[in-house]
């Protein structure tokens, strides 16, 4: 009992106490005194809140019991803000927020007509001191945001609308980053804006059917074009065929026409030869020849003696023959 | 011994009141501070660092050094040619003078109050004494920009898009911008400056962040919209009809001229057989043209006499020797 009293005696003693009193401070200053920067930062450092010196990756000493303060900012990293949209998600297949943000991609385009414009900006701190101080931390996003969709509505309002939408995309993203950096510059915000993207540029949904039609209206355009040539392709050649056909017929007609001749001439010819060694033998026989030919087989003919004078033969025009 | 340790206790206990009770305080990056004794502004500070007071008697206000942002409302405001539109406006700002802003504002919640009437009236007078079209555009450049309406569309062929261009563009000549976006931002700013410094503010910048049709306007835009696209596809619609029908044109042009220069070619080549058989005919008949009467008589009858009915009488030479052996 007593040696345990004396034992407590001993503990509150004043040299334990000092000593206790001591290790604490010393843990404080140990664990108040030393910080670690990540390799993506920098550490600003401030005395009595004044700057002092800013520092790289890597462990380093400061005074303790807050005299020295420093803070962290990660300059290597770069953010994005994104506009007209959201991401809600981000992995392979990314999951964008259904909702729209007409009050962000809603903009006035120079012809005054109304375009939805999405965009992203993607930047850097690049002076972690000003980025710190210059600038109210709480509204440094909101500044960032405010500064880049007051560009972009300023340059979309400076271009027609089928300018914002097609050709001239490129040229708002690289004048955006421009103006955006100029006006940090002038804030002294310490950022730098590395990229501007434009993402969808959509007219206004109550629109959008009428700028679709327009696309539609190239389609049927076509279409009506090809209708034609198709048409056109279907008649000419054939025409052409045709063309042929008639040519040819003729063709025929002339090489028929004149080989009957020269075959007519040559019977002729032939005949006449010898018929003039022997003329009128050969007259008579032709003609008998013919008479033959012509009514050996007709069985209709009626044949009336040429001394039969005045009088009026019946002839029956009926077909079936005989005197009623 | 006991009353060393007891007296630097004392000491330490004294030297950590004294300490927090001032007289030393620090202003960090950023911040600015006004010392106010009993009530007086005796000092201010706008660097950061380690400064000292007077105990009890020092009451040090701190301020912000940084830059702020002012957020508006948006506001609907009639432009020049009356037509509304909503105007969204941002601003930055600072505090500039510590002391004016101690005596003139003091809370930061007030400067907020005092910066939207001054911007917001600021912006209404800007907007409402200009045209629509300053506050939208900051330049010129869409008056050099605007040929190129119809290069947007893909269309067949160059010929087809050079013919289409004189429907489709609508020849509007855009009016000339005599400020621009900007240089309203900066006489909204240099109106709004006229006020602020007497509350120890510097305003650095007022900037539209969004203009937008009111809701009525926003339909007949729209309507408007609609109408130039129809416009457009209707150019294009019966610029194809055209074609059709010049391609069928076309066809019935080209389809006439080959049949009938095919009918002509024929008749050329059946005329000119015609007029060789003639030539034929003509050089055998004429070596005897009596014979050729008969010749060609006999053959004829032959062709034709079947098809008739015939009566004959025995008159004919044929039937000579019908009634004797000498003939007639």
């Amino acid at each position: 009992m007593s040696y345990s009293t004396g034992n407590i005696k001993k503990l509150l003693g004043p040299t334990s106490i000092l000593l206790a009193i001591g290790i604490i401070v010393l843990i404080i200053l140990m664990s108040t005194s030393f910080y670690i920067v990540d390799q993506t930062e920098e550490a600003v450092v401030t005395r009595f809140g004044k700057y002092l010196t800013t520092n790289g990756p890597g462990m380093h000493y400061k005074l303790p019991f807050g005299i020295d303060k420093h803070y962290l900012v990660k300059t290597k990293v770069v953010q994005t803000e994104q506009f007209g949209f959201r991401t809600l998600k981000a992995g392979v297949n990314t999951v964008y927020s259904q909702e729209a943000f007409p009050e962000e991609s809603t903009m006035l385009t120079g012809d005054l007509n109304i375009v939805d414009v999405e965009w992203i900006i993607q930047y850097r701190i690049v002076d972690p001191r000003a980025w710190l101080f210059n600038v109210n931390p709480k509204e440094r996003t909101t500044t960032i945001r405010d500064v880049s969709r007051s560009v972009m509505n300023m340059l979309v309002g400076d271009r027609a609308i089928l300018d914002v939408m097609g050709p001239q995309r490129t040229e708002i993203e690289s004048e955006a980053i421009q103006l955006m950096n100029d006006t940090f510059k002038q804030y002294g915000l310490g950022i730098s804006v590395i990229t501007v993207k434009l993402q969808n540029i959509v007219p206004p949904q109550g629109v959008q059917a009428a700028f679709e039609d327009v696309n539609k209206a190239i389609q049927d355009m076509n279409r009506l074009i090809n209708e034609g040539k198709e048409a056109y392709n279907a008649e000419i050649p054939k025409a052409q065929g045709e063309a042929d056909k008639i040519i040819q017929i003729a063709q025929g007609y002339a090489s028929e026409r004149v080989n009957m001749a020269r075959g007519d001439v040559a019977r002729f010819n032939a005949v006449y030869e010898e018929y003039r060694k022997a003329p009128d033998v050969t007259r008579r026989r032709l003609y008998y020849e013919m008479v033959e030919n012509i009514f050996k087989d007709d069985k209709g003919t009626t044949l009336i003696d040429r001394r039969f004078q005045n009088f009026l033969p019946l002839k029956n025009l009926d077909t079936r023959g005989g005197v009623q | 011994m006991r009353s060393l340790i007891t007296t630097l206790i004392i000491i330490v206990v004294l030297g950590i009141a004294f300490l927090l009770a001032g007289p030393f305080y620090t202003i960090e990056e950023g911040e600015q501070a006004v010392v106010v004794q009993l009530g007086k502004i005796v000092a201010v500070h706008t660097n950061a660092g380690l400064h000292i007071k007077t105990p009890f008697l020092d009451d040090v206000v701190k301020y912000p050094r940084r830059i702020m942002a002012w957020d508006g409302e948006p506001q609907r405001i009639p432009t020049k040619e009356n037509q509304f539109i909503w105007v969204d406006t941002t601003a930055r700002w600072k505090i500039a003078d510590p002391r004016k802003f101690y005596e003139s504002i003091q809370t930061m919640e007030a400067t907020y109050s005092r910066l939207d009437d001054i911007i917001d009236s600021a912006v209404r007078t800007v907007i409402a004494e200009n045209w629509l079209r300053e506050t939208v555009r900051n330049s010129n450049r869409i008056r050099q920009n605007k040929a190129e309406e119809i290069e947007n569309f893909e269309l067949g062929s160059e010929q087809d898009a050079g013919q289409l261009s004189a429907f489709t563009r609508s020849d509007v000549t855009y009016e000339v911008v005599q400020k621009g976006r900007r240089k309203l931002a900066e006489e909204i700013l240099q109106r709004a400056r006229q006020t602020v410094p007497e509350y120890g503010i510097e305003l650095i910048d007022v900037v539209p962040r969004q203009i937008n049709y009111s809701d009525e306007l926003t339909q007949s835009v729209y309507n408007r919209m609609i109408k130039e696209r129809n416009q457009i596809a209707q150019a294009f619609r019966s610029y194809g009809e055209g074609k059709k029908a010049e391609w069928q044109g076309k066809l019935e042009n080209e389809r006439r001229a080959i049949l009938s220069a095919a009918y002509e070619k024929a008749e050329k080549i059946k005329g000119e057989a015609d007029a060789e058989a003639t030539r034929i005919y003509a050089q055998a008949y004429s070596r005897d043209p009596e014979f050729f009467d008969f010749w060609r008589s006999i053959e004829s009858y032959k062709t034709t006499m079947p098809q008739f009915s015939k009566t004959l009488s025995t008159d004919m030479d044929y039937f000579k020797y019908l009634y004797s052996p000498r003939g007639r």
